[in-house]
């Protein structure tokens, strides 16, 4: 019969298929592996080599990274990374949705503008920064990175916010407005109920971005405002470099990352081809 | 007055001209449709009534007023668009009552209208569904409801069935029909479809190119189309044309075969170039008149649709009678007598 030789093709083709992803995932996925199991070992089995292979798992780097700084330099993350994307979707989202409706001739060299300052390199920006933070007493304030995470993001929500009202249909907002609504409360009402998924995997990228963050925090903030990318890195110090409590600290660090990410997937995938194809 | 007038209005988007200049008058309560081919500026004509679009030149006047600089939603208006334009994450419900919600008319009333309008649209049953659970028909009469809840002073229609099938294209067209019968609101309804406009219309605006070509009843316009464009546009099949001759009397096509053209033929004096209309369904096979042989046969059931080789030149006729005819047949084919139309033919203006 051909057409059970037709399915048996298919499904060696199924079976090739997921050979190479699980492959290409076990690859990609392996430092992460190893780093998370490294954070349960005990500090003398780290670097036990084949030896160890086996132990006894341990929360001792965790609950050592409690009694430190760490706890702190998490909430500085938390609060830096929120408030930033919180305060880029609130000021981003209304631009590019005029920058999407607007009928002037260089809108589109705007965008492009507001592109531009994420494509410069980090460093062109951040002696600037400390320069002036120094002057104006944000250097080591959350305050401080907040304001430059929210340049960063604002760029990327009006860039992608844009790209997506680009691609949502006016005749919704014409009714509303024959309706009797203002442009705001159209822009309230019907068009930010229907963004949810692109506001979703915009908050995401905004979110990740800042957490994710280290260059900035490690030039503009000392210890107050330190946030946990940086904080690990001090695990490596001159007295000794603390792998267990670099592994934990890492691990928790990912935690949040992984979470949104598993949380939002469907959103994300959602978000990330919303409009491209007639729904 | 009430109703609407458009005075002069002309759209312009720099330098192109999509609207030169149009003038309709539309009366209290008539069911007025522009039709035209895609590109004509009929919808385009529909948005500046609405406000969606500024208007360059020429007024718009709704209901005694001047509406050039006044907002969508202070023109008492409600447009039922194309592809719905629901609110997708609004209930059946909140969609219809969602311009009375802005107007701050309070929620008992509220539902009261919104039922009201299910009732005559037979959406009582849905009114707590979201639009995505709704098939196509349920959508429009949705978008449908929501201008009826408005007690608007026009309705405004922009190709609202074409995202439909055929059958149910049929049966919303009458429905819209009977709606207009019960409202008596001023209806303007754009459409590419002239037979759309034909059944529903109290007046047809025929569109082309920027221009109004011709205003008037269903019928005036398919008895006597102002020009060849009108002529061809209205009716289906479309009129047939055959180039001709009209001199002294008679109207002969290039190869000498004489038309039937009664009185009208005698306005000429000196002979002139025409364009010879007749259509499909004023054409009869008959045992003598203009020979003709048979190259097409299409039966559609009540009637059969007959194209024809008549010199050099095609026909179709429309025929209700089952002939026994197969192609290749000699036949002689007979005009009604007076149905017959002429236009020059440099310029396609009707003569006579």
């Amino acid at each position: 019969m051909p057409r059970s030789k037709l399915d048996a093709a298919a499904r060696r083709n199924r079976i090739l298929a997921n050979t190479i992803v699980i492959a290409l995932a076990i690859i990609t996925l392996l430092p992460f592996l190893w780093f998370v199991v490294m954070s349960f070992k005990p500090a003398d089995d780290i670097f036990a080599g084949i030896d160890g292979f086996f132990f006894t798992p341990t929360l001792e780097n965790y609950t050592s990274l409690w009694n430190d700084r760490f706890a702190g330099s998490m909430l500085n993350s938390f609060i830096t990374s929120s408030v930033s994307t919180i305060l880029a979707l609130v000021i981003g989202t209304p631009g590019a949705y005029a920058l999407s409706r607007a009928t002037m001739k260089q809108e589109r060299t705007f965008s492009l503008l507001i592109l531009a300052s994420r494509m410069a390199p980090p460093v062109a920006f951040a002696i600037p920064y400390f320069l002036v933070y120094r002057y104006m007493g944000l250097l080591d304030t959350r305050t401080g990175l907040i304001l430059v995470y929210l340049t960063f993001n604002l760029a990327l929500v009006v860039w992608l916010m844009r790209n997506f009202f680009d691609a949502t249909p006016r005749a919704l907002e014409e009714a509303a407005w024959i309706d009797g609504a203002s442009l705001w409360k159209t822009f309230m009402v019907i068009v930010l109920p229907m963004s949810g998924p692109a506001l979703v995997t915009t908050a995401i990228l905004c979110f990740l971005y800042s957490w994710n963050d280290f260059f900035f925090a490690l030039t503009l903030t000392r210890n107050n405002a330190m946030t946990a990318p940086v904080e690990v890195v001090n695990f490596m110090n001159y007295e000794g470099w603390e792998w267990g409590k670099i592994a934990a600290g890492g691990t928790l660090i990912m935690v949040p990352v992984l979470a949104f990410s598993l949380l939002m997937r469907k959103y994300l995938v959602a978000g990330m081809t919303a409009g491209a194809v007639k729904g | 007055m009430n109703g609407v007038r458009i005075e002069g209005v002309r759209k312009a988007y720099g330098a192109l001209d999509v609207l030169h200049g149009i003038d309709i008058d539309i009366e209290d309560g008539e069911f007025v449709t522009l039709v035209g081919p895609s590109g004509c500026g009929k919808s385009t004509l529909l948005r500046m009534i609405a406000g969606l679009e500024t208007i360059s030149d020429g007024t718009i006047n709704i209901a005694g007023r001047v509406v050039n600089e006044v907002a969508p939603k202070d023109r008492d208006i409600a447009m039922v668009f194309q592809n719905y334009a629901l609110y997708p994450h609004m209930t059946v419900a909140q969609n219809m009552g969602f311009s009375l919600k802005l107007r701050g008319v309070d929620a008992l009333k509220i539902k009261s209208a919104v039922e009201a309008a299910a009732e005559i649209l037979d959406l009582s049953k849905l009114l707590e569904r979201y639009p995505k659970q709704l098939s196509g028909g349920q959508r429009q009469r949705v978008a449908m409801g929501r201008a009826i809840v408005r007690d608007p002073e026009v309705f405004l229609f922009d190709e609202p069935l074409s995202n439909l099938d055929a059958k149910l294209r049929v049966q919303m067209r009458s429905e819209i029909k009977g709606l207009h019968q019960r409202l008596k609101t001023t209806t303007i309804y754009v459409t590419h479809d002239q037979i759309e406009a034909m059944t529903m219309a109290d007046k047809i605006v025929v569109m082309r190119d920027g221009r109004v070509e011709q205003v008037g009843k269903p019928l005036d316009l398919y008895d006597r189309p102002a020009n060849l464009f009108v002529a061809g546009f209205i009716g289906s099949p479309s009129m047939n044309f055959l180039p001709a001759t009209m001199s002294a009397g008679s109207v002969r096509m290039a190869d000498g075969i004489a038309l039937p053209a009664g009185a009208r033929a005698d306005a000429g004096n000196a002979p002139q170039q025409v364009m010879y209309g007749i259509r499909p369904e004023h054409i009869a096979v008959a045992a003598e008149g203009i020979p003709a042989t048979v190259s097409l046969v299409e039966p559609t059931g009540a009637e059969t649709v007959l194209s024809f080789a008549i010199g050099k030149e095609t026909l179709t006729a429309v025929v209700r009678d089952r002939l026994s005819v197969q192609p290749g047949d000699q036949v002689f084919l007979q005009f009604q007598q007076g149905a017959e139309h002429l236009f020059d033919a440099a310029s396609g203006a009707r003569l006579a």
